[in-house]
């Protein structure tokens, strides 16, 4: 079975040259057909890892139940960002086309096979590395419309993100000057040698090491006050890749803290690591919470959203307890879901309209009867509405921080993330279902009758998938995920000295 | 604070890691596209001399594979790409201070010496490099971020990303001298990754600006 | 002390005289290298001396407005000139009679006092381009402060004393101490001191009358007759005082007489003198290769010497001075 690493990680990389070459529209169909094996094979992998804890093939891969978690929401989006891409993209004729959507292509799966290669990666070096390729790629990608804001956003994104990796890196060195206390100067970055020693590290040099790791990859997971780059890069860049962006690239980041977090409570113990998450969780939080309600800019306001439940994650973690380590995972795939399918029809809006603006959107649902609908479902569940997975995973989080007595923290995080929801769902009925579109200034996108129809019914089976799987997890958790989730939360525990 | 006298090794040492870190200043107030492109890889040149340094007095014969590749990606190739992408090689940068070259020398003192400071609380101890040039080095890191804050053109701040992690690459001869050569090389690779994505963003922001400037990149707001 | 040694009272009589007798040919001798190197024949070496015999020869002229302190000015600074070699190795590896009385610091000041005579004695005139040399050697005297301070908290670092003796003692005992990054800084920022101080290019053009770029020549515009030759007298002694200083304390404290001796004492005259000039060449050389600031660039030349001075101080702190 470990053979089916190196099969999720030659795939997409094999695909995303063949798509760089092949026609574009046999690139739609071995794109979608590689996301949906990848899925697949994470989905078998689940089993494995809940029984054997870890799977390895050779030094360089390995998975254990805390990777498995980020691994399968990737290869979620992976797949239904496949899906949705063959809808959503409209090719100009010609050379010019041709060459977008080859570019596309390849960079939607050169993308993915980096983002599924973090979590894969047997070290802490290796998941630098891997994490600085999705940089490079997907600033690409958000630069390949070739507009203006498509430039300033790119340039932003890859120079933030670049300058936060650089930090990153330094956490790595750092992080193995610590190990080199004990396992002399030449070792390899491996987590099991890591986890294996941490506990006797020097203090002081992991918490530097813990905080730059925060500092760094936080920049590219959008934690305040370095999230900057990230309402910018999600507006501007194409909707499959915002999807992408919000719902994995972020997720990884937050993986990646999580590897720095496992070993510096191993060293220093949970207080500090918990503390210092919960200052940029907390701040993220309120940030967004704030930006929520006053957005003009329909992929923006999902952006901000992003940083939100980026925020949750961190206050989350900070908890400790082990039901809210359990929320945590759990909100990082539902999350990846229900951001996924709300850029979807976000896309779909946008495709539909013309426009970005939420004032000149309205009347969502009579135009578009099918994205329509799941696009407020899909918003409903990011503000934690049941039977959705966000609800579950909130109730979780907030549950662990009472049960911890964290009781302030817990009823801050309760009151922001309703702040949070009117921001979101104000916004997204008011598009949705005010019919009225006389009120719109004459010119504008709406102000003459839509059709009434779908864009592409690709676009549907996307969102359709994405739903499913947010009441999948809301409504009744399969068995051998929530072990698998038991199990991670077990691995980012404190162990007993 | 203790005042023993550094070997002449050590000394040798911090003389070229505060090398690298005075050329950092130099690149606040480089005029021109070339000589900020001269001034980094002058700086990668003073990395590569310290790598071999480091290999010939530990004996890491690693290194010295280590150095060549450092020299040849970034003393020669990744100067050469940015300067072919960019062709326009004698733009006037100079405009694109934010503050003037005295406050902003102040300012990355100040920054510098925040650097030292913390470094100094750390009690870290090395056996490749003395413990100073890790102060350095992260001051490095620290005044390349002013330089990328306070300087409005692309190149200035590219370079500033790609100069940044010479600083982490010093840091690593000091206290990872062992790294493994395959991260290593992981690293350098995705460096010139990074060269080539820096590149191609700023060759499209030229084209579409016709200027190297950063002033109008700012529409996206909120 | 052997048979043939001068006492100590009559080296320390000589290092003045060095500096009063030797100052003018050092000038001498990078004037006429500049020339040179500019492809002119330049001065005759000597000619320093010509010039000052000369304006000692002229009468002097005196502003109607003046008072005491025009023709006072000259006089204080020159005799400060002749205090400061006793302070700092110019001959000798120890402290001679009165080499105590002052240290760094002491130095400094009277220094600054010689400055600051000039600049008052200039500015009393009320001619307005000696008014504004005046001024414009006070700013930049100002602004050079912090560097030079910075110079002699890393010179005390290193010695535990702030006597330039002892520095140039430290200097002279190993290798490694010529190589620790502390003193490479701080040597290097005297250095850029010693330009600002003796006004050469990139600062000032020491040659010629270009009266919107002076700082220090302009400040004796309005001087004539022996009060001027005073006045370049004393600009010479000091060049060569900052020079013995960089030389003899920071770069290259060797040659020095380590006894009493006669012949050592003799020697160490022209091996001063000497390495004065190659410094001298040195000035010449970066005098060609660079062209002059504008004036409010000269900021930024000020702040690089302050960075590399407050470098080696941290330097010193991370443990690796």
């Amino acid at each position: 079975m470990p053979a089916l690493l190196v099969v999720i990680i030659v795939l997409p990389l094999a695909v995303a040259v063949i798509t760089f070459f092949s026609p574009v529209r046999l690139a739609k169909v071995i794109t979608v057909i590689s996301g949906v094996v990848t899925f697949g094979l994470a989905l078998t992998l689940i089993p494995e890892v809940v029984t054997h804890a870890q799977l390895r093939e050779g030094s360089l891969l390995r998975i254990d139940s805390l990777s498995m978690v980020f691994l399968v929401a990737t290869s979620f989006l992976y797949a239904t960002t496949a899906i949705f891409a063959a809808g959503y993209l409209h090719l100009g004729q010609g050379k010019a086309g041709t060459r977008y959507g080859r570019r596309f292509y390849a960079g939607l799966n050169l993308f993915c096979w980096s983002m599924a290669a973090a979590p894969l990666v047997n070290g802490l070096a290796l998941l630098w590395v891997a994490i600085e390729i999705t940089t490079v790629v997907s600033a690409l990608l958000v630069a390949i419309d070739d507009t203006d804001g498509a430039t300033e956003a790119s340039w932003k994104y890859v120079l933030i993100a670049s300058l936060g990796l650089g930090i990153a890196l330094f956490a790595t060195i750092i992080m193995y000057y610590a190990g080199t206390t004990v396992f002399g100067s030449a070792y390899n970055l491996s987590y099991g040698k890591l986890l294996s020693g941490a506990s006797h590290f020097s203090p002081d040099v992991v918490r530097l090491a813990f905080v730059l790791a925060v500092l760094g990859y936080g920049t590219k997971m959008g934690l305040f006050p370095v999230h900057t780059w990230l309402p910018d890069a999600h507006s501007e860049a194409p909707t499959p890749i915002s999807a992408l962006l919000s719902g994995s690239l972020l997720a990884i980041s937050f993986y990646a803290i999580l590897r720095y977090f496992q070993i510096a409570v191993r060293t220093i113990g949970p207080t500090f690591p918990r503390n210092t998450l919960l200052i940029f969780g907390i701040a993220s939080l309120l940030l967004a919470a704030l930006y929520l309600l006053s957005q003009r800019d329909l992929k923006r306001l999902l952006a901000y959203s992003s940083v939100e439940h980026m925020g949750i994650l961190a206050i989350g973690m900070s908890f400790g307890a082990p039901v809210a380590v359990v929320g945590v995972l759990l909100h990082v795939l539902a999350h990846a879901a229900a951001k996924g399918t709300a850029f979807f029809g976000a896309g779909s809006v946008v495709r539909k309209f013309g426009t970005k603006d939420l004032g000149r959107i309205r009347g969502g649902i009579g135009a578009l009867p099918w994205s329509g609908p799941m696009l407020v479902a899909a918003v409903l569940a990011l503000s934690a509405m049941p039977p959705f997975g966000i609800f579950r995973s909130e109730f979780l989080i907030v549950s662990g921080g009472l049960s911890d007595s964290r009781d302030t923290v817990a009823a801050a995080l309760v009151v922001l993330v309703t702040v949070a929801f009117f921001g979101l769902s104000w916004s997204t009925t008011q598009i949705m279902l005010s019919p009225d579109v006389s009120a719109l200034p004459a010119g504008s996108a709406g102000s003459h009758p839509l059709s009434k129809g779908e864009v592409s019914p690709w676009i549907v089976v996307s969102m359709v998938i994405g739903l499913v799987a947010l009441a999948i997890l809301g409504v009744h958790l399969p068995s051998q995920l929530s072990q698998l989730l038991d199990h991670a939360a077990r691995e980012l525990g404190v162990p007993k000295r | 604070m203790t005042l023993n006298v550094p070997s002449t090794d050590a000394g040798v040492a911090d003389v070229m890691a505060i090398l690298v870190l005075l050329t950092e200043f130099a690149m606040l107030r480089a005029p021109l596209l070339r000589s900020q492109v001269r001034l980094y890889a002058f700086q990668s040149l003073v990395v590569t001399g310290l790598a071999i340094f480091v290999a010939t007095s530990r004996h890491i014969d690693e290194l010295y594979v280590l150095a060549l590749l450092t020299f040849v990606l970034k003393v020669v190739i990744v100067p050469g790409l940015v300067m072919r992408l960019l062709p326009d090689a004698d733009v006037d940068l100079a405009e694109s201070s934010i503050l003037g070259v005295a406050s902003m020398v102040l300012v990355a003192i100040a920054v510098a010496a925040f650097a030292f400071f913390a470094v100094g609380s750390l009690h870290v101890h090395s056996v490749a490099l003395p413990t100073s040039a890790l102060a350095i080095a992260a001051a490095v890191v620290l005044v390349a971020f002013v330089l990328i804050i306070l300087r409005a053109d692309v190149v200035s701040q590219a370079i500033g990303f790609f100069s940044l992690e010479n600083g982490v690459s010093v840091a690593s001869l000091v206290v990872a001298a062992g790294l493994p050569l395959v991260v290593e090389v992981a690293f350098l690779f995705d460096l010139l990754v990074a060269v080539v994505v820096f590149g191609v963003i700023m060759r499209v922001h030229h084209g579409r600006a016709n200027s190297l400037s950063t002033e109008d990149l700012d529409r996206l707001k909120g | 002390m052997g048979p043939s040694g001068i006492p100590p009272e009559g080296v320390q009589a000589l290092q003045v005289l060095t500096i009063v007798a030797g100052a003018p040919l050092v000038s001498g001798v990078i004037a006429h290298v500049e020339g040179r190197l500019q492809g002119r024949r330049g001065p005759r070496i000597l000619q320093p001396y010509y010039d000052l015999a000369k304006l000692f020869c002229k009468e002097t002229v005196v502003p109607e407005q003046s008072s005491w302190v025009f023709m006072i000015g000259p006089v204080v600074a020159f005799g400060c000139y002749l205090i400061v070699p006793m302070l700092i190795p110019v001959l000798t590896t120890y402290g001679l009679p009165l080499g105590y009385m002052g240290d760094i610091l002491g130095g400094g000041f009277i220094l600054a006092l010689a400055g600051f005579s000039v600049s008052l004695a200039g500015t009393e005139t009320g001619a307005p381009y000696a008014q504004m040399g005046g001024s414009r050697a006070m700013t930049f005297g100002a602004l050079i402060e912090p560097t030079i301070l910075f110079v002699v908290f890393v010179v005390a670092l290193i010695t535990s004393t702030d006597l330039p003796y002892a520095l140039s003692a430290t200097v002279r005992s190993s290798a490694s101490e010529i190589v620790r990054p502390g003193h490479v800084l701080v040597a290097i920022a005297f250095f850029l001191v010693v330009l600002v101080d003796t006004g050469r290019i990139p600062v000032e053009t020491h040659s010629g009358t270009l009266e919107f770029g002076m700082i220090d020549e302009a400040r004796t515009l309005e001087h004539s007759g022996s009060p001027l030759a005073l006045l370049k007298w004393g600009a010479a002694m000091k060049q060569l005082i900052l020079y013995t200083i960089l030389i003899n304390v920071f770069v290259a404290p060797w040659g020095l007489a380590a006894s009493g001796s006669l012949g050592h004492v003799v020697l160490a005259i022209p091996a001063l003198l000497g390495k004065a000039m190659l410094l001298g060449l040195v000035f010449a050389v970066i005098d060609n290769l660079f062209s002059k600031l504008r004036l409010f660039k000269i900021t930024e030349f000020i702040a690089a010497a302050f960075l590399l001075a407050v470098l080696a101080v941290l330097v010193f702190y991370a443990g690796g001075g």
